[in-house]
């Protein structure tokens, strides 16, 4: 069953009294227990996705979107109380600097039992009430594998290592049982045994706990392990989605490519210190949004035709937005125009 | 906890010193005899001391050992012009001023970090905007003007408030703490009830001067930092677990805010204290900044000397002490220190 389901979603912010599609018509769905994928650099929009999807985007910021449902209920119409009821109970999110997404000047232990929701809490008394919170807390976090759990719930956010934090959070998030969990780049920054850790800590959660997860990233090597399905971003269009393994194989839209390629180990032939190939440039800024496909300007197989947007077309399960993608026609090979970056 | 205040503590003293440092210095900047500025009598008319032997040798270090220990002992020596004792004198006008600052500022911050809030709150809308306009309007008013004004309008024209003083001449209430409603309250005067009325009626004119000036200024700051922390990923995050705006105002947007604004009032409190001084001078109030407007004009130079010296060291003290407190009350400074 599809949870999570957005279809064409637009998000128009006022810069410099014009207004910009941060986000260009993003489609992307989530089913039950499905593992999903969101990569693109920074600044294609994926926060920007996360926030719209939990509704903290700023009022003035304009949403449309043909379909923003959640189980089948459009998330957009709703009251604000239905909507904080399932941000509450059914969605979580977990951010990528923890150190910035909680409280500075409010104890860990107070910010995790106001998250805790009111439903598990059955004592009629407030000391009561707070002996079973803090029971909750204590198991939660012992369970995201948190050692100190006494100095953790006492000690304010600057006190603690990044890592703690980021557990921390997790626990904070997992503790009213959600269904969907959605992971803004929750390793970015972290050493790798804590990346690990935390990849593993989701992939157990899914698989025991039948959780959703949205694995928002631009690290692919991590979430390779872990993804059944990924979306690719750029730029706030969605450019190609499927299954990952497919995807992998054989990446439709060039910037897949790109990207793919630009993780290494995900070409075992080759050569060690042999350039990083990837597009030159850079993302554009929103202020310079290219029309039509968004890649155009760096795309080694841009044409024409390219200035106008191209429309998602589907294959077997898989969809991409592109007037000339790869793999489809296996004659056209223009993989010579990628530019070799040195790093 | 203990190091902070430590070295707050430090803070005020060193300041202090240089204070008194500068209040000898100045003595000999000033026209006339550095002897007559600092005490207001010549050599001849001292009594004998330690004190005046090393004035009068010219043995200036000596005789500034001596001089910081006078003030400990509150003896400020006398007025060059009137020849009223300095140490009486001041702790008379001081209570007066201390009394007009603290309704001012407690008034504008009644007025102004509510509405900084809301401002806040509704950010970038029509309400905020109206706000922020009447606040630069009010801020960027000369106070001298504006209680200029408000006399003419309210007590000459209209009547309604007395227009200077701070009580009465009717009304002898004995001088007991220096603030006046406290004196009232404590007197067994046969018409304390009226004499409290008049009092606080005399009191709003200036109150409201000074305040006006306060109010924009919170206003502002308030609202920045609202503002700030509105923008901050903590209370996005809140929000995407579900949690009702008003809990997170209450848990989250009040705490920050407010932490980020109280230091900020310390800046301020030269500003306050300048105003109240002028607005003194314009509505009579028998508060320092009166006091020593005059002696400026009269060159009492002694006078001068003193007012300056216990001016400063009341700014450096109230300026410090919020410093310190926000210092304590904000968990994240701990890192700091
Ligand atoms: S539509 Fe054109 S510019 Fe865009 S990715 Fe495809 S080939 Fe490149």
């Amino acid at each position: 069953m599809i949870l999570l389901d957005i279809r064409n979603l637009t998000l128009e912010i006022e810069s410099n009294g014009v207004l910009v599609k941060a986000l260009d018509k993003v489609s992307l769905s989530i089913c039950e227990k499905e593992i999903r994928a969101l990569v693109g650099e920074s600044g294609s929009g994926k926060s920007l996705i996360v926030r719209a999807i939990s509704g903290s985007l700023p009022p003035q910021w304009i949403i449309t979107a043909d379909r923003l449902t959640w189980r089948g209920q459009n998330l957009l119409k709703m009251s604000k109380s239905e909507r904080q009821k399932i941000m509450r109970r059914d969605i979580a999110v977990i951010f990528q600097d923890p150190q910035a997404a909680l409280d500075p000047s409010v104890k860990l232990g107070a910010q995790f039992r106001e998250s805790i929701p009111n439903e598990f809490i059955n004592s009629r008394w407030w000391w009561q009430q707070r002996a079973e919170q803090n029971r909750i807390a204590w198991a939660q976090l012992t369970r995201v594998g948190i050692k100190d759990v006494k100095k953790c719930l006492n000690s304010y956010v600057h006190e603690l290592p990044d890592d703690v934090c980021q557990k921390f959070m997790i626990a904070m998030a997992l503790v009213s049982q959600p269904t969907l969990l959605i992971a803004d780049d929750p390793t970015r920054g972290m050493e790798t045994s804590t990346k690990r850790q935390i990849m593993s800590l989701c992939k157990n959660l899914n698989r025991h706990s039948d959780l959703s997860i949205l694995f928002v990233s631009h690290d692919l090597l991590a979430i390779s392990s872990i993804a059944h399905t990924i979306t690719v971003l750029y730029s706030g269009q969605t450019v190609e989605d499927g299954p990952f393994d497919s995807v992998r194989r054989k990446p439709f839209h060039p910037y897949s490519k790109a990207l793919l390629d630009s993780a290494p180990s995900f070409r075992p032939e080759l050569q060690p210190k042999s350039p990083l190939t990837a597009l030159k440039g850079t993302i554009p800024t929103l202020q310079h949004l290219p029309i039509g496909c968004r890649l155009g300007p760096r795309c080694p197989r841009a044409q024409k035709e390219c200035v106008n947007t191209p429309v998602p077309r589907t294959i077997h399960k898989r969809q991409y937005r592109c007037h000339f993608p790869l793999h489809i026609d296996a004659d056209e090979n223009l993989d010579g125009k990628y530019e070799g970056i040195d790093v | 906890m203990l190091g902070t205040l430590g070295r707050y503590f430090n803070l005020f003293f060193i300041t202090l010193f240089i204070l008194v440092g500068l209040s000898f210095v100045l003595a000999f900047f000033f026209p006339g005899d550095p002897v007559f500025n600092l005490t207001g009598m010549s050599l001849e008319e001292l009594p004998t001391s330690a004190y005046t032997k090393a004035l009068a040798d010219e043995r200036w270090f000596v005789a500034f050992w001596y001089y910081v220990q006078s003030l400990l002992d509150g003896s400020w020596g006398i007025s060059t012009i009137t020849g009223l004792d300095l140490f009486a004198e001041i702790s008379t006008l001081l209570p007066a001023t201390i009394e007009l600052t603290a309704y001012a500022t407690i008034v504008a911050l009644l007025v102004g970090i509510p509405l900084g809030f809301w401002c806040g709150l509704k950010h970038h809308r029509k309400t905020d905007y109206a706000f922020m306009s009447i606040s630069m309007l009010m801020s960027s008013f000369p106070i001298f003007w504006l209680s200029l004004l408000l006399i003419l309008v309210v007590s000459l024209q209209l009547g309604w408030l007395p227009m200077s003083g701070r009580l009465s001449l009717l009304y002898d209430i004995p001088h007991y703490s220096g603030f006046i409603l406290l004196d009232i309250y404590v007197s067994d005067h046969p018409y304390r009830q009226e004499a409290l009325m008049d009092a606080l009626r005399h009191m709003i004119l200036p109150t409201l001067s000074v305040a006006f000036l306060a109010t924009a200024v919170f206003l502002r700051t308030t609202r920045r930092a609202v503002v700030d922390v509105l923008e901050q990923d903590y209370i996005a995050a809140a929000q995407t677990r579900g949690i009702p705006f008003w809990k997170i105002f209450l848990r989250h947007i009040m705490r920050n805010a407010l932490l980020a604004v109280l230091p900020l009032l310390a800046v301020q409190v030269s500003t306050l204290v300048t105003n109240v001084m002028i607005v003194e001078t314009i509505t009579e109030w028998p508060g320092i900044g009166d006091w020593l407007i005059q002696a400026i004009y009269e060159r009492d130079y002694s006078a001068i000397r003193i007012g300056m010296l216990v001016v400063s060291t009341v700014v450096v003290f109230v300026t410090l002490l919020i410093e310190c407190l926000s210092k304590l009350f904000d968990p994240t400074q701990e890192q700091f220190s």
